[in-house]
């Protein structure tokens, strides 16, 4: 193999002008990437900043809806993961591309199968080579093994192994250490230095900032779909990184004006550990406050909600609603008063083909009617009031809930706990896929939730909804709380350090 | 593999005994409690007649592992089973050999079979609502093609082979041994075989691997349409006439097997030799009840009660398993 040095003329791969656009998201907008020969290309970007649209593109799984690619400076096209195969390109995906029920050689060469002269699948061949692979991880793991009974950390070693015996000249890699221990990871990164070193071209997606200047040869950082700068890691330091990646245009001017004095404790959690990955996390909630729970994807912020609301156990830990420890599942904790909305309303939140009317007031009927017996007229007042209150549109309580707006639906759900009484409210992207004029309403409803003495906890992965939004907010980091700011020392760029890295 | 795990320094992961899946155990219970409990069970001639009477379940259960391994189900093949009889028949009785015949019903099976995977695999739709209409139209299909009647077979080479024996093995038993030995072959030493766990398992991670699936996809079930048309040579051989009526139920025993011997609708997990031992314990369950004088509507019902608690101990069993791996 010929001898690359960092800045080699050529590019083994460029991006030309590639644009991408989903119906009512552009995913990427005009990026020019040059990945060279022997260089680690560190990829950093906020939550949804295009990162893994462009990631999907390179590797064909997405096709571009317009520019270039140009491999070893010859024009080429990717319209599909074969494409990519055929140029060298292997890509390890977060989420998990293993078959449960083959074993691990099998996964490694699926779709590539040795075959011997019989023209069956030379099984001895593909388990030597299998754990010829692994090896080179130091891993020996008994390839036989089904991939199913593997752990997350193996499975992710799996998924690498795979990458690795493509023999790529260009791999990509997406936070590749999101699930691995420092020794694999260890492992990991002697191998990225030996393929960056045999002239392979690396691409490697990381919110690690120790990573990015560990490994990095070259950082480009992405923000709204675009491409804001590349430089070499050498020209750098994290200060500039989270600089380049907060300022995303969110497009709404938000701003919240109270900012009253606390009450009572809503929701208290003490040093709680799951199985999820959740490891000691303390934050707690007045009444009359918004708090935010911010950090990157993957962080555990999910997680948390979903222990606090009982949907997982607790493996230690404490979770006090209102003053009083809860056990059991999400009924118990929704009678304590404990309003979810998640962040998938459509699968989560709503009978999609029901009508507005029994959605709002689908967790209250008990509460309306303590005796058991339903009275129409009763109900319809209350579906009225909720539905003047919240100006949800159109105000047709016999209207399916799937025929209204992101918006609409959501202020559903909100009105659903709101009728049942609800004093904890806990969101988890209340905003996503929600236009710029119904966010500003949903924020406006969550302020006067908040106004009339109920708590709110609100995930967003829109690091300017929490400064905006928020009277203070917790940052979390690989499962634990890694900071929480007050209102005063609430912006973006401090919330991206703690999500990052540990300083703020 | 055992020289890289005594090298030092690398992470091993030692594969860990799986729990052997419950039908292994109470077939064998099954038998032995049989051949205690039931006279005339466990008599040279009672067994012969055990193997003939599963031998053509065992064609037809075969190809329905490879169906429900890729979160699929097959509920034509009792008719294209029948359909197939009747096209054996009727050729035979055009004056054509015994294999032109075959290839003919074979044809017709592979063709059902192909439509059903193209309209699942290509177009989306559920295995079961294109399966169940693909029934139909076969049943229907035989129904117009014999004006409702059995067809005689017309040359008595089919009773000929049907009665043959190999080494005192008669020929359906063979026919079955083949089936099996076929599709073992193809589920666990060919491309194709991965693919079907690959479909039913993680079909993103097939196309991802640059794998047309579809292709796959459709071929699981005209292999399906396949051993039905092949399998018609039993049905016919047996009763030397094609009833288009005949094979009524047998999807039922099919996918009773398959579900008995461990193979789940979900997630490609499922093991080929658990489906011969659960058409095995059909057959010995349905044989004591015979030679004890149950009638054939309570024999289905005590299958489907089979059905429900072996299906139960496994799924009881295997949480345990993987629960102690979390």
């Amino acid at each position: 193999m010929e001898t690359m040095t960092t800045g080699s003329p050529l590019p083994r791969l460029e991006l030309r002008k590639i644009s991408k656009t989903f119906p009512g998201v552009r995913a990427l907008s005009d990026v020019d990437l040059q990945l060279y020969p022997g260089e680690v290309h560190m990829l950093l970007g906020e939550n949804g900043a295009g990162k893994s649209s462009l990631m999907k593109v390179l590797f064909g799984a997405y096709r571009a809806d317009a520019g270039e690619f140009f491999f070893d400076g010859e024009p080429v096209a990717i319209g599909s993961p074969a494409d990519a195969k055929r140029l060298g390109i292997a890509v390890i995906f977060q989420e998990f591309s293993l078959v449960p029920h083959l074993s691990i050689a099998q996964n490694i060469y699926l779709g590539r199968e040795p075959r011997n002269r019989f023209g069956l699948v030379d099984h001895r061949r593909m388990h030597a080579d299998a754990a010829a692979v692994l090896g080179e991880l130091g891993l020996a793991y008994d390839t036989r093994m089904q991939a199913a009974e593997l752990g997350v950390a193996q499975q992710q070693m799996v998924e690498i192994a795979k990458a690795l015996s493509h023999d790529a000249r260009v791999l990509v890699m997406d936070e590749p250490t999101a699930a691995i221990s420092d020794r694999e990871a260890d492992a990991l990164f002697a191998v990225v230095h030996r393929l960056r070193d045999a002239g392979v071209a690396i691409v490697y997606i990381s919110h690690r900032m120790k990573e990015v200047f560990d490994l990095g040869d070259r950082v480009t950082v992405l923000r709204d779909g675009r491409l804001v700068k590349s430089m070499l890691a050498s020209d750098t330091k994290p200060d500039e990184l989270i600089a380049l990646m907060v300022g995303r245009s969110v497009g709404t001017a938000y701003q919240r004006r109270y900012a009253g004095k606390p009450g009572d404790m809503a929701l208290e959690v003490k040093q709680l550990r799951t199985a999820t990955g959740v490891n000691g996390v303390d934050l707690y909630v007045r009444c009359g406050e918004i708090v935010g729970l911010s950090g990157l994807v993957g962080a555990g912020r999910s997680e948390v909600v979903r222990a606090v609301f009982g949907a997982d156990p607790i493996q230690s830990g404490r979770v006090e609603i209102f003053g009083e420890e809860v056990s059991g599942g999400p009924h118990k904790v929704a009678a304590r008063g404990v309003g979810l909305i998640p962040e998938n309303r459509k699968q989560e939140g709503l009978a999609l083909t029901r009508s507005v009317h029994e959605n709002l007031l689908a967790a209250s009927l008990w509460r309306l009617f303590p005796k058991g017996f339903y009275r129409v007229a009763q109900a319809k007042r209350a579906t009225r009031e909720l539905i003047d209150s919240l100006r949800i549109a159109p105000g047709e309580p016999a209207k399916r809930a799937q025929f209204l707006s992101g918006g609409n639906q959501q202020k559903i759900v909100i009105g659903k706990w709101l009728s049942a009484g609800c004093r904890l409210f806990i969101f988890d992207e209340p905003t996503r896929g929600i236009d710029i004029g119904a966010k500003t309403e949903i924020f406006a409803l969550i302020e006067r939730l908040v106004e009339e003495g109920a708590a709110v906890l609100l995930i967003s992965s829109e690091l300017s909804e929490i400064v905006h939004v928020c009277d203070r907010a917790y940052v979390m980091r690989e499962g634990t709380i890694s900071g929480e700011l007050p209102k005063d020392r609430l912006s973006e760029r401090n919330i991206l350090a703690l999500a990052m890295h540990e300083e703020a | 593999m055992t020289t890289s795990q005594q090298q030092k320094g690398l992470r091993s992961t030692v594969r860990r005994k799986r729990p052997l899946p419950s039908i292994v155990w109470v077939s064998v219970a099954l038998a032995a409690l049989a051949a205690i409990g039931v006279p005339g069970f466990a008599t040279r001639g009672n067994v012969s007649d055990i193997g003939l009477q599963v031998a053509m379940l065992v064609v037809i259960a075969m190809p329905m592992t490879l169906v429900i391994l890729s979160e699929g189900l097959d509920l034509s093949v009792g008719a294209l089973l029948s359909l197939g009889g009747v096209v054996l028949a009727q050729t035979l009785a055009m004056g054509a050999g015994i294999v032109p015949a075959l290839l003919a019903a074979a044809a017709v099976g592979v063709l059902a079979g192909g439509v059903n995977g193209m309209l699942i695999a290509r177009l989306g739709l559920p295995p079961f609502v294109v399966t169940l209409a693909m029934l139909g139209i076969a049943r229907g299909m035989a129904l117009v093609l014999t004006d409702g009647n059995a067809v005689v077979v017309a040359t008595p080479a089919v009773a000929q082979l049907y009665a043959m024996s190999i080494l005192g093995v008669p020929f359906p038993i063979l026919c079955a041994l083949a089936a099996w030995a076929l599709t073992h072959v193809l589920l666990y030493h060919t491309k194709f075989g991965a693919y079907v766990f690959a479909i039913g398992g993680n079909r993103e991670a097939l196309t991802l691997a640059g794998v047309k699936a579809k292709v796959f996809h459709v071929a699981i079930y005209a292999t399906s349409g396949l051993f039905a048309g092949l399998a018609a040579l039993l049905l016919i051989g047996r009763m030397n006439a094609a009833e288009p009526n005949a094979a009524i139920g047998i999807e039922f025993d099919a996918i009773a097997a398959v579900v008995l011997g461990g193979t789940s609708f979900e997630r490609g997990d499922g093991w080929l030799t658990g489906t011969v031992l659960g058409v095995v314990t059909i057959g010995v369950l349905r044989n004591a009840l015979n030679l004890l004088g149950v009638e054939s509507s309570l024999q289905v019902v005590s299958v489907g009660v089979l059905v429900l608690l072996v299906i139960l101990v496994d799924s009881l069993r295997k949480s345990r398993f993987l629960g102690a791996h979390a």
